[in-house]
């Protein structure tokens, strides 16, 4: 246990210090964050305007607490393993993290949360610039906001996993960009980032629930905007719960398969 | 001409550089093709709520689209890996074996590297764009032809002055590549009618970082919904910003000589 | 007749201004306000005259200005002061006529194209220098057998070892045959056979095309394979124009042993002039005529691990030889 509190330890150390260092990329990376939901929202209020004020039950308003709070929500679920693992493939370094005594998912966390802390100043400061600027509709309900929390400590845990277990692709092919450009692009439109879910076609929102990736974005941020029933809200954190336990297992098995094949071909 | 020969010559230098990694191909086309259908599936989205968008029609949007793969796959196949050539250059001093040439540095640096496969961009562009035009149909004729054809040269000398501004600064200061993140990032709004955004941003994209003169502007043209004026201003100013990027560049191969201002 | 030089150059000098910045967390806030500027004199009132066809090293240890030289000379930076005229052209003007008859080949730093062969990169010059295909012809067969090209052109750059690239590339920079040739530091890093090949290239290169070759090294190898004159600039100064021999028999009077012994306490004295002994290795001075002699007698008297003998560095020579010598 102590091994693995020093671990995290370390890892926050890390990165602040190479946030510290790299203050202009940070900039830069910010101003790309906020172009994301400003342009969503942007295209979307054009919609609702030129459709009589609302579409789908959003008005511009809603819009922009809608893409707001999905960047918020996308920034503290979204994880970058993928390309680590590819990376790491790729230079041959990857052995070196198999050698440790620990198993590697727990660094992979530790960078994640430390580097999202540190940039989590940032996000809010951008949050703070479009509330200004697009003046979006909030409708508070007690009770979501009080299971927004635990959802979304579900969705970052779930996303996590899922996306951990599909980087572990890269024991089996170099190729590893391919499958996650599928993915990037099926969780762009199934986790809710193009458009809310609700204004998509019935077989996309039916593919939604169905895979991880309602449950890993759209979920928590319908939550919060108060857009749910309780009904609702408790079955998705049952679906949220039914998908951890899946992807847990599904993580043991190709964890051991990608073992098995790396060390086959001689890493 | 001068110019096109060496263009040919940087051509077949790119093309040779790649074919050694054929697979590379069907990577970017995979990507592209991803790529594009993301945005056709996006805009299908957006016009099953409404039948226009801020004024543009979806056969208008289209032609956006087919804009942004085309301009888009025409910077990253040239001017983007020359002027990221350029700043790696100065920075480690094989830019002395460009300078040390009989030849104009500013041609040679701007035609340096051609990443070859971007051309499936530039190939779906014109895809769409030939899609596009068969919906706009015979609201397209040889007027607006023209006007495209002169609003995508004024789009892309713009486009690459600003490119040679940016990268000519490199000549004074280290961490040049990540000011050019900011135009990948503003160019993907691009993909959308400048109009759509508030006014302090489309001020940005038009006279900050010229997202707007490469793709909205063409499009307009297209759609016919491009003004005499907003024509001639991208003109002007395309000739001005050639002007001015020369001579920074210019500026910046004397500071590089150390020669004394 | 007297024909007029390649290069001329009278009290040339170069002064770099570059910001002073010190260690420490203070300092570092300090700079943001003020910056402090200190004035670098890289090269420092030097005159000498090339003759068209002369091969002259030019040698000195590393920050002694050679290199900037090299650079004015070449057209890449602007002289601060003096006068300056290779092939009675200003350099720094950079006009094109002047380009043409020059080429720069650097070591370490490359220009061919990474991922294509070099004949591909060859191709890619000749479109610049727009030289005519017959000549282009004559003058890569004449490079590919003087260097022994005919297997590398074919593969790609990054195949090709070391030494396989250097050649490359002193053959891409020679395909306009340049009347001028700078060579700065070409031997760097690269083995001992390699070196030689190189240096017996450029030898052969100046005979028979009468290019005039000024070589910058801080390897002594390189100069005294190619050059019967040599320059030597320290600290920006030029210590000594003139003919290799002299320089040789001050060079060449002394050897440099160093010896990693085996756990012993031995009295080196008796071997030569003892330079340094720390940890078992030392550092032994011999007259030139004597280290076969010392060699043999130190490996068989005393537990030798490593022993290796080395001609004295530069700046070693330098210090002593011109120090010693009256101005």
């Amino acid at each position: 246990m102590k091994e693995l509190r020093d671990i995290y330890v370390q890892q926050f150390k890390t990165s602040f210090a190479s946030m510290l260092q790299y203050r202009a990329a940070l900039v830069i990376w910010l101003i790309g964050h906020i172009l994301e939901p400003l342009i969503s929202l942007v295209v979307w209020s054009a919609v609702s305007r030129s459709s009589g004020g609302s579409v789908g039950g959003f008005s511009a308003a809603d819009f922009a607490a809608y893409f707001l709070v999905l960047m918020l929500v996308n920034h503290a679920t979204y994880t970058w393993v993928m390309f680590t693992y590819e990376y790491q493939v790729r230079q041959g370094t990857l052995s070196s993290v198999l050698l440790r005594p620990l198993h590697p998912i727990h660094s992979d966390i530790a960078d994640n949360v430390s580097s999202k802390l540190v940039t989590l100043p940032g996000m809010l400061f951008v949050a703070a610039i479009l509330i200004v600027v697009f003046r979006p509709a909030f409708h508070f309900v007690p009770w979501a906001m009080a299971a927004f929390l635990p959802a979304l400590f579900l969705a970052f845990i779930l996303r996590f996993l899922v996306e951990w277990t599909l980087a572990l692709a890269a024991f089996w092919t170099t190729r590893v960009s391919a499958v996650n450009q599928v993915y990037f692009v099926a969780a762009l439109f199934l986790s809710g980032q193009i458009a809310p879910l609700s204004l998509l076609p019935f077989p996309v929102r039916l593919a939604s629930a169905i895979l991880p990736f309602r449950w890993t974005v759209a979920f928590p941020v319908e939550l919060f905007l108060g857009r749910l029933t309780p009904v609702q809200a408790l079955t998705g954190m049952a679906a949220q719960s039914a998908w951890l336990i899946l992807s847990l297992v599904l993580l043991r098995i190709v964890w051991r398969a990608g073992l098995r094949v790396y060390s086959a071909v001689g890493a | 001409m001068r110019v096109l020969r060496l263009l040919f010559v940087f051509v077949r230098v790119g093309v040779m550089s790649e074919l050694a990694y054929r697979a590379n191909f069907f990577v970017q086309l995979f990507e592209s093709l991803l790529e594009l259908g993301t945005a056709l599936a996006g805009m299908a989205v957006i016009f099953s709520h409404t039948a226009t968008l801020g004024g543009w029609r979806s056969d208008e949007i289209l032609a956006l689209v087919g804009v942004y793969f085309l301009v888009g796959g025409a910077i990253r196949l040239l001017i983007q890996p020359s002027m990221e050539q350029l700043i790696e250059s100065v920075h480690e001093g094989t830019l002395d074996f460009t300078l040390i040439k009989p030849e104009d540095a500013q041609l040679l640096v701007s035609l340096q590297r051609v990443e070859i496969w971007k051309l499936t961009d530039i190939v779906l562009g014109f895809g769409v764009l030939a899609v596009a035009l068969a919906r706009l149909g015979a609201r397209v004729g040889v007027r607006q032809a023209a006007a495209f054809a002169a609003a995508l040269l004024a789009g892309g000398v713009i486009v690459y002055s600003f490119w040679l501004i940016l990268a000519t600064l490199s000549f004074w200061f280290i961490r040049v590549e990540n000011i050019l993140m900011i135009f990948q990032s503003m160019y993907e709004a691009g993909r959308w009618p400048v109009s759509l955004y508030p006014g302090w941003l489309r001020f940005f994209m038009t006279f900050l970082i010229p997202v707007a003169f490469a793709t909205t502007i063409p499009a307009q043209a297209l759609a016919g919904r491009l003004t005499w004026p907003t024509l001639l201003g991208a003109a002007a100013l395309a000739g001005v910003l050639f002007i001015v990027s020369r001579l920074f560049w210019r500026a910046g191969i004397r500071h590089y000589s150390g020669a004394s201002a | 007749m007297e024909s007029s030089p390649a290069i001329r150059i009278r009290n040339l000098s170069k002064t770099f201004v570059v910001t002073k910045r010190e260690a420490g967390l203070r300092a570092a806030l300090r700079s943001l306000v003020h910056r402090r500027k200190e004035e670098v004199r890289a090269v420092d009132g030097i005159s000498f005259d090339l003759a068209p066809g002369e091969v002259v090293g030019f040698l000195g240890p590393n920050g002694a200005g050679k290199t900037t030289t090299l650079k004015m000379l070449s057209g890449l930076l602007h002289p601060t002061s003096g006068e300056l005229a290779v092939l009675g052209y200003r350099p720094w003007k950079r006009e094109k006529a002047y380009l043409r008859q020059i080429t720069l080949v650097m070591g370490q730093r490359n220009q061919l194209v990474w991922d294509i062969p070099a004949a591909d990169s060859f191709e890619l010059n000749r479109a610049i220098y727009r030289i005519p295909a017959a000549d282009y012809r004559r003058t890569v067969d004449e490079l590919t057998d003087l260097l022994e090209l005919k297997p590398l052109l074919g593969k790609p750059v990054r195949n090709l070892s070391l030494g396989e690239r250097m050649k490359c590339e002193i053959a891409v920079s020679l395909l306009h045959r340049p009347q001028v040739v700078f060579l700065d530091e070409p031997t760097i890093g690269l083995d001992v056979t390699m070196q030689r090949r190189i240096r017996s290239f450029i030898a052969e290169y100046n005979r028979r095309n009468g290019a005039t070759v000024l070589l910058t090294s801080h390897y002594m190898a390189d100069v005294e394979a190619l050059c019967r004159r040599v320059i030597v600039i320290h600290r920006g100064r030029l210590l000594y124009d003139g003919q290799l021999s002299a320089l040789v028999r001050s060079f060449s009077a002394h050897k440099t042993i160093v010896v990693q012994l085996g756990d012993c306490q031995a009295d080196l004295r008796a071997y030569g002039e003892v330079v340094s002994y720390e940890d078992g290795r030392a550092t032994l001075r011999v007259a030139k005529a004597e280290t076969a002699r010392v060699t043999g007698r130190l490996l068989a008297d005393l537990p030798v691990i490593d022993l290796t003998v080395e001609d004295p560095p530069i700046e070693e020579v330098i210090e002593r030889v011109f120090a010693q010598e009256p101005k």
